[in-house]
């Protein structure tokens, strides 16, 4: 690793690292609260030779990005809450040719206009999201500032290994924290590697290439839906990642993702004081949500919960698919406010004196 | 010695427009005028899906679609990119106008030199010939104004290229193709219009007035003498903004 450190916050983390990945080409409009990651690019994608535009609309900085990610270029957005909504156009078109591209969604609470401030309520668009039709992005979620740089570096290779898009699920908390960072090496990118992508210069006798809504080089749909799945597949099976955290003896696990799951290691120490063996498990991918994680509970384990910022259990969901109700799945729902280290550990006693209900499906 | 009518070479297979529609006769002084400034090899179309769409297949260069309204934006980001190449949007009034009203005016806005041109046929065509509130004229009947288009809920039709006249633009022209003058004459706009984008000049857009017969519910002819008669009225033929000389 590299011994240059900076102290930043999370979004410029996620731009700088992007940056060093070799990323040469961003497009996107403001909100809060990830402006920072615009603001970052606007000021230093000059320096290495990038485009940096700032769009009149989340839906024209998409389809900015759609033409730059077909030349082959490693291209970025960024955005949250209905700006992220305004996203779903495009990455629903970057699916159906399987353009590869990184977009951060830094995740702000509510329905409608909602807050500014930190959420996890956009967890289903950002992994069951994708837009109109049948696609799936890889999903990462970064807990600390360290991890926005190095998930966002990881993000641009897991793009282009797969021809997908990565989504980069960070929340207004971790986005806004200022940590000590390290950061990567700096690496180039050669965009006129790929057989798919506009060149801008064809001889009359090599083949055109056709950007579309199919791979128009294949002959049928047939075949097209049949590299989808195996696609989908693939990606499903080796890209499923997380984190143990005091779970070898737990008889109760937490699962949570971003500013709660730094929330619930505070929580996992404090009940292991009083004597509550509590663990954590924290998924770094959520899609594919880590069901590895959980196929091989320890016997002590009597349930588990979720810690969500937003008022219906969504990755409790993903939870209860990943342990097939072989275990209890509880979820501990704080809306907009993040979780309290004694609030989750006397949601987790009230749980264990039968006190609380499973979780409720709606 | 018998004179045998040839085509371009860049268009490599038969086009599937309805018969009478402006598309294939835009799509051919396309391909003249890319291959008369040997150009073809540098060409990336940038269409909208709808009728223009068609020429993905049937013009051989390289092509995108994107999303509906946005060929501006995605011009943008190729031009971006790859800034040696040729970058044209071919895409219908509805696309350009409409939806992606904001897209082609923040293009032109920033100036960035790629060539636009603009099928401006008064209507929806693939989507079976609804009102276009930026063009259809007003009394017009449609099959979503099928009283003809009362100005006092659609609005009026309006003329963009005098928005993107007070634009700090290279080039913004209207030609019309209900004659071979005017033919002949619109494929000098297109022409220069790739000459701008060649010489980086800036934006250039080329709206042309194109039949729509199935739509319009008239005959090749009858459209024709309808955009001759009836259009031009609300949509002159004229050159707008030539600034190529001045940069």
């Amino acid at each position: 690793m590299s011994k240059e450190y900076r102290v930043m916050k999370g979004n410029e983390a996620m731009a700088e690292a992007a940056l060093r990945a070799g990323c040469r080409f961003y497009a996107g409009y403001p909100i809060t609260p990830q402006s920072e990651i615009l603001q970052y690019m606007s000021a230093h994608m000059a320096e290495r030779g990038g485009v940096f535009l700032q769009g009149e609309s989340e839906i024209a900085s998409m389809s900015m990005l759609w033409g730059a990610a077909a030349c082959g270029e490693r291209v970025m957005t960024s955005s949250s809450g209905p700006g992220y909504d305004l996203k779903q156009e495009g990455i629903s078109y970057f699916a159906s040719y399987n353009l590869p591209a990184v977009i951060a969604d830094v995740m702000r609470y509510g329905t409608g206009d909602g807050e500014i401030t930190a959420g996890q309520d956009s967890y289903w668009l950002a992994t069951k999201g994708g837009g109109h039709g049948d696609s799936r992005q890889i999903v990462l979620a970064p807990a600390s500032v360290q991890e926005s740089a190095d998930l966002t570096y990881e993000a641009f290779d897991l793009a282009f290994k797969y021809r997908t898009q990565v989504i980069l699920l960070s929340d207004g908390s971790i986005g806004q924290m200022i940590e000590k960072v390290y950061l990567p090496e700096h690496k180039e990118h050669d965009k006129d590697q790929y057989d798919w992508a506009i060149k801008g210069y064809k001889k009359p006798e090599e083949t055109k290439v056709k950007v579309t809504n199919t791979d128009r080089s294949m002959d049928s749909y047939e075949e097209y839906n049949q590299m989808m799945q195996d696609k989908f597949r693939t990606m499903h099976e080796n890209e499923q990642r997380w984190e143990n955290f005091m779970t070898e003896d737990a008889e109760f696990v937490l699962v949570a993702i971003g500013i709660s799951s730094r929330v619930c290691k505070s929580a996992v120490r404090r009940a292991r004081e009083n004597g509550m063996r509590l663990g954590l498990i924290r998924p770094i991918s959520v899609w594919p949500f880590p069901e590895k994680a959980f196929r091989d509970l320890p016997e002590t384990v009597k349930g588990l919960a979720t810690v969500e910022m937003s008022l219906s259990a969504q990755m409790g969901q993903d939870l209860m698919m990943a342990v097939r109700c072989k275990k209890p799945v509880y979820s501990y729902l704080t809306t907009k406010y993040i979780p309290t280290t004694q609030g989750i550990v006397d949601f987790c006693s009230d749980v264990l004196a039968g006190k609380v209900k499973e979780l409720e499906v709606f | 010695m018998a004179v045998r009518m040839t085509k371009p070479q860049m268009i490599n297979q038969q086009v599937g427009w309805c018969g009478g529609c402006g598309h294939g006769i835009i799509q051919r002084l396309i391909a003249e005028s890319c291959e008369e400034l040997g150009l073809v090899e540098k060409t990336v179309q940038v269409l909208d899906i709808a009728c223009a769409y068609w020429s993905i297949d049937t013009l051989n260069c390289d092509g995108i679609a994107g999303p509906h309204g946005r060929p501006a934006a995605v011009a943008t980001g190729i031009k971006k990119v790859r800034p040696d190449a040729n970058v044209y949007v071919c895409a219908g009034d509805g696309c350009s106008y409409v939806i992606g009203l904001e897209e082609t005016l923040y293009a032109a806005a920033r100036n960035i030199p790629i060539t636009m041109i603009v099928v401006n046929n008064g209507i929806f065509g693939m989507t079976g010939g609804q009102m276009c509130p930026a063009t259809t004229l007003v009394g017009d009947k449609t099959v979503s104004s099928p009283y003809g288009r009362d100005p006092h809920t659609a609005g009026e039709p309006f003329d963009t290229l005098t928005m993107i006249q007070s634009l700090p633009v290279a080039f913004a022209a209207r030609g019309a193709l209900y004659d071979p003058q005017h033919i002949d004459e619109t494929k000098k706009l297109i022409k220069k219009g790739m000459e701008y984008q060649r010489d980086n000049k800036g934006f250039s857009i080329i709206e042309i007035l194109s039949p729509c017969p199935t739509n319009w519910k008239l005959s090749p002819v009858e459209a024709m003498e309808k955009i001759k008669n009836a259009n031009q009225e609300i949509f002159p033929v004229k050159v707008y903004v030539d600034n190529g000389g001045d940069k």
